[in-house]
């Protein structure tokens, strides 16, 4: 064996303690390195991944009852825009009752196999059984009204005879829109279900899903079909863009937070390996000079190094990989749930690469960096006083702790902070980052529960929504100026605009009680009721490249040529469509078009509503097509995205303790001649401890000044810049005083936890051992 | 006089895996209070050892070691601690002194640590000491800044300190020129003069000389005993037992 391969073998072995504690961290790291790629890739584009492995529809219609034929359905087929189509759906329109609770549904025939077209995801539990009188519900269902596999709904049958069905999966599918769907949940059944039930097909509604050639060809397709015969055929259809956008909307918060925190994640493992790696191998600075002294070359002494380190980082990578792939379907699987896409196994090419190429290649630079650095240092030098001569001089603090009659240990304790500068540089750069990923994640779950307790921030200035169709806009107004327990309420039209440059966006032409709710205006001001004035979503300005105060001409109506100019007089937080949509007065367009009288309806409610009370007296009716929405059933759930950041963080300050044990380690072997000399004067093991304790809390002291602001800092820029990315508008960290607070004896108890060990090792070293080896 | 030290049967092992190595094998002696005793013997004979375990470094395998009051063979790392900051004082070949702590920093550190006297009474005796061993002007400086036999000199005030009813010294002069041993030896001599005992280690006839009793120890045997006598003959000696 060769003399670099026997001192490699002979470090790894004989400092048994630091190459498992340095394996240990670089497992760690990995497991986070792998866990923030597993989050990003799940995290990548959720709904187009869903809509692209369910097969969806691009364009789904909803039929006028009695208009159409079908001899129609097929024509509709056969466009050539059409690439398939899931045939000819049945639906009725119709109510379930479970507990004391009533839910207007859609029971939708869904067929025993699964179609080409617009196949559902099952959730949870099973598909229904052919013939059998059971049924799924949409996940909107279960979210709205907290039901689950197994609870019963009842079903009144067209003979007056309550039907009472098992719920036996819960299911999603990619063109329900729940941000604005016209119908109420889906509840699905077979057709032979549905027979029973309700015998007469002539009431049944027919819909259809056609998967396009082109997707982006909707309004082709659409402008079609209407032309097809004079009769109008559709009553209503559903865009894929509109469904899109609603589950980005539902996505952002978790894209944003998420992608954020994997970002810092991926930053923290790099900078904890550079530290620590550099760290250790210029504590062995002294003996890299005794190996020069006995003949080894520079490149020797590099091989040395970087051999050990390559064995072990591939034994830390191999075991932070087995470790981030045995803990990623935690967090993922709920994540991946809530976001309506597939799961996708942290186990696959591009994760072992990155993974197995990222970590073992920082280490591998960290350690040739410190090697060479090592390797070019004079020899004497070397040997005497190793990578840092001590400081000859008495730190000040403990200089004015002895005046101030604070017990030795302490004086030490301070003293060895700047024995040694750079080791204490390179251990408190570590502990600032466990600081910063503290700040950062309780930052996050903070800034989240603030969105999460006022949705206003988010856009969402409503308590409940109610959509109508047939009723008339004065009926609906009328009614909800009657409804007991709403306060205010504002209707809404949603337009289609074009700019000049042919730019397509959709217009919120809003008019009612508007100063009742809290929009959140985050720059300008908000519209003058009545003026041609309008505010925008931040993605709108990012994307047109506009600003406050300037003006926006926009094509209404592209046959009659319409236009209509908007003065920007502020910017807030529009949720749909990337935030690029306009707000504006009804007023100022419904003397430009036909048919612009609202369709939906924003309530406040008093804090003492009923929301079944209301529900009722808004709904009274069996086939009321007006539907009261909560929006407790909008706002996305965001528990889950609270949990998952948990993890992480709760892994990145475990990767600080182990860092911070790591340096404190090394820091006791360097500092080794000191302990023995004063353990041979007296110095107690208790003493000993105290005196490392007070440099681990100095150093964590210093570490919570410098990471708290600084994690602020990076916190705020990283959520700013991925929400850029969705266009969520300027995201305000949410951090209080007391959390910031009681994090100081946190991060102090986690720098002294780290202490303890390499403390407690010192405290019972021989003494006679330390004064024969030194 | 009174047996300060009382060491019987006392033996040291050491295993490190399958080797073993018997540093010790079974010495008694004792050591009145008010003597000044130097061991010598070859390297590896064991006289460092035994020091150690006289000072409570280390523990014996078997036998037992009395000092004053003390069983040291029974005692807990901290009341070994204790016992050593304030019965026993420690001088080395290499000084051992705290590089970045001044001069009176480093002679006080045993009695802050110790805790039991005030301040500015520490920092009297401190400044006593420095005083009688000639480097009072030193006091703030910084042990870098001195020569070897400034440092020893400190590491001496250092011991004595606590007023320890034992000096421990392990080959004092081997890293000093002639005239600075000289010199330590010299002040080893006055303070024993005054009743303070002390148990020197050396391989150095010269220094052994200073003393009043030799003890010889070989393979870890205390193999003679000689009470006073000039270099020559405790050279002699040296050379008839090998």
């Amino acid at each position: 064996m060769s003399a670099v391969w026997q001192k490699i073998w002979a470090d790894l072995l004989h400092r048994r303690m630091v190459s498992l504690l340095i394996i240990g961290t670089i497992a760690a790291a990995a497991a986070l390195f792998t866990l923030a790629l597993t989050t990003l890739f799940n995290l990548e584009a959720p709904y187009d991944k869903s809509h692209a492995e369910l097969n969806g529809a691009h364009l789904w219609l909803h039929f006028k009852p009695q208009r159409v034929r079908a001899m129609d359905i097929r024509q509709i087929e056969e466009l050539p825009e059409v690439a398939a189509s899931t045939g000819r759906q049945y639906s009725y329109s119709s109510q379930v009752y479970f507990e004391d609770t009533r839910a207007p549904v859609s029971l939708r025939v869904t067929p025993i196999e699964p179609p080409r077209v617009n196949r559902l995801r099952l959730l949870s539990g099973r598909f229904i059984q052919p013939e059998a009188d059971e049924v799924l519900i949409s996940r909107d269902m279960r979210d709205i009204y907290q039901l689950s596999v197994g609870q019963f709904v009842e079903i009144t049958r067209s003979d007056g005879q309550r039907v009472e069905l098992p719920i036996v999966g819960i299911v999603y599918d990619p063109m329900y829109d729940s941000y604005r769907a016209s119908l109420p949940p889906y509840v699905y059944v077979s057709e032979h279900l549905l027979f029973s039930l309700f015998p007469d097909k002539s009431a049944w509604e027919w819909s259809l899903g056609l998967r396009l050639k082109d997707p982006e060809s909707v309004a082709v397709v659409v402008d079609k079909i209407q032309s097809m015969r004079n009769l109008e055929l559709v009553n209503d259809y559903t865009d894929w863009h509109d469904v899109r956008s609603s589950a980005i909307f539902d996505a952002q918060m978790a894209f944003i937070f998420l992608s954020a925190f994997s970002f810092f994640a991926i930053l923290a493992t790099v900078l904890i390996i550079v530290s620590i790696i550099s760290s250790t191998v210029l504590a062995q600075i002294k003996q890299i000079g005794t190996l020069k002294a006995i003949g080894f070359t520079g490149r020797q002494i590099l091989s040395v190094y970087v051999g050990q380190y390559v064995f072990m980082s591939l034994v830390g990578t191999a075991l932070g990989y087995t470790l981030g792939l045995a803990m990623a379907p935690l967090p993922m699987r709920t994540i991946t749930m809530s976001l309506n896409t597939s799961y996708q196994p942290p186990f696959n090419g591009w994760s072992l690469m990155a993974v197995f190429l990222v970590i073992p290649g920082i280490t591998i630079l960290s350690a040739l960096g410190a090697a060479y650095r090592g390797a070019r240092v004079n020899i004497i030098k070397a040997i005497a006083i190793g990578a840092e001569a001590p400081a000859r001089k008495t730190f000040w603090l403990a200089r004015l702790a002895e005046r101030m009659g604070a017990p030795m240990p302490f004086v030490l304790g301070f003293n060895d902070v700047f024995v040694k500068p750079f080791r204490s540089l390179l251990a408190m750069v570590n502990l600032t980052i466990g600081v910063m990923g503290m700040v950062f994640g309780l930052a996050l779950t903070g800034t989240i529960e603030t969105y999460r307790q006022n949705p206003a921030l988010l856009g969402i200035v409503y308590d409940a929504i109610v959509t109508r169709q047939e009723t008339s806009d004065i009926r609906t107004q009328r009614l909800l100026a009657q409804t007991p327990g709403v306060e205010a309420f504002y209707g809404e039209t949603l337009l289609e605009a074009e700019t000049l440059n042919g730019q397509s966006l959709n217009l919120r032409a809003v008019e009612g009680q508007l100063s009742a709710f809290p929009f959140v205006v985050e720059d300008g001001r908000f519209f003058q009721p009545g003026s041609n004035e309008a505010m925008a979503g931040k993605g709108l300005l990012d994307w047109l490249g506009l600003k406050v105060g300037d003006s926006i001409t926009l094509i209404l109506d592209k046959d009659k040529g319409t236009k209509v100019t908007f003065q920007i007089v502020g910017e807030y937080p529009e949720p749909a469509d990337a935030g690029q949509r306009l707000m504006v007065n009804l007023s100022s367009v419904s003397p430009l078009l036909k048919h612009t009288n609202p369709g939906t309806y924003y309530l406040k409610l008093v804090q003492s509503a009923k929301p079944d009370e209301i529900r009722s007296f808004i709904a009274p009716r069996r086939d009321s097509d007006l539907n009261f929405t909560l929006l407790e059933d909008i706002v996305p759930d965001t528990n889950y995205l609270q949990l998952a950041i948990f993890m992480l963080a709760a892994i990145l300050i475990g990767i600080a303790i182990v860092n911070i044990l790591i340096m404190s380690l090394l820091s006791a072997q360097e500092n080794l001649r000191v302990v023995g000399i004063i353990k041979t004067i007296g110095m107690t093991p208790a003493q000993v401890v105290i005196m490392f304790s007070t440099t681990a809390a100095f150093l964590g002291l210093l570490a919570i000044v410098a990471g708290i602001p600084a994690g602020l800092v990076l916190t705020r820029n990283l959520l700013n810049f991925m929400a850029s990315f969705t266009g969520f508008g300027r995201i305000a960290i949410s951090l209080d005083t007391l959390t910031i607070i009681g994090l100081i004896p946190f991060a102090l108890f986690i720098s002294i936890l780290g202490s303890f060990l390499p403390a407690r090792w010192a405290a019972h070293l021989q003494i006679v051992e330390v004064l024969r080896r030194e | 006089m009174t047996t300060l030290i009382r060491v019987s049967d006392l033996k040291k092992t050491y295993q490190t895996g399958s080797v073993r190595f018997e540093a010790l094998r079974g010495i008694s002696l004792d050591v009145q209070s008010g003597d000044f005793s130097a061991i010598m013997g070859q390297s590896g004979s064991g006289k460092s050892t035994l020091m150690h375990i006289v000072g409570g470094l280390d523990k014996p395998t078997s036998g037992s070691v009395r000092v004053g009051e003390h069983t040291l063979e029974t005692m807990s790392e901290t009341q070994l601690a204790i016992f050593r900051r304030s019965q026993v004082g420690f001088v080395f070949q290499f000084f051992n002194l705290v590089e970045n702590l001044s001069v009176q920093a480093n002679v006080e550190l045993p009695a802050l640590l110790a805790g039991g006297w005030n301040r500015r009474e520490i920092r009297k005796r401190s400044a006593e000491l420095l005083e009688r061993l000639g480097i009072a002007s030193q006091a703030g400086k910084h042990p870098w800044e001195l020569s070897g036999g400034q440092q020893q000199r400190v590491a001496i005030a250092r011991a004595f300190i606590n007023q320890p009813m034992l000096l421990l010294a392990d080959e004092p002069t081997g890293n000093l020129d002639s005239a600075s041993g000289d010199e330590v030896l010299k002040i080893l001599k006055e303070f024993n003069q005054q009743g303070q005992t002390i148990l020197m280690v050396t391989h150095s006839a010269q220094a052994a000389a200073w003393a009043k009793t030799v003890l010889f120890i070989q393979d870890g045997l205390l193999v003679d005993r000689m009470d006073g006598g000039d270099e020559k003959s405790i050279a002699q000696r040296l050379v008839d037992l090998r």
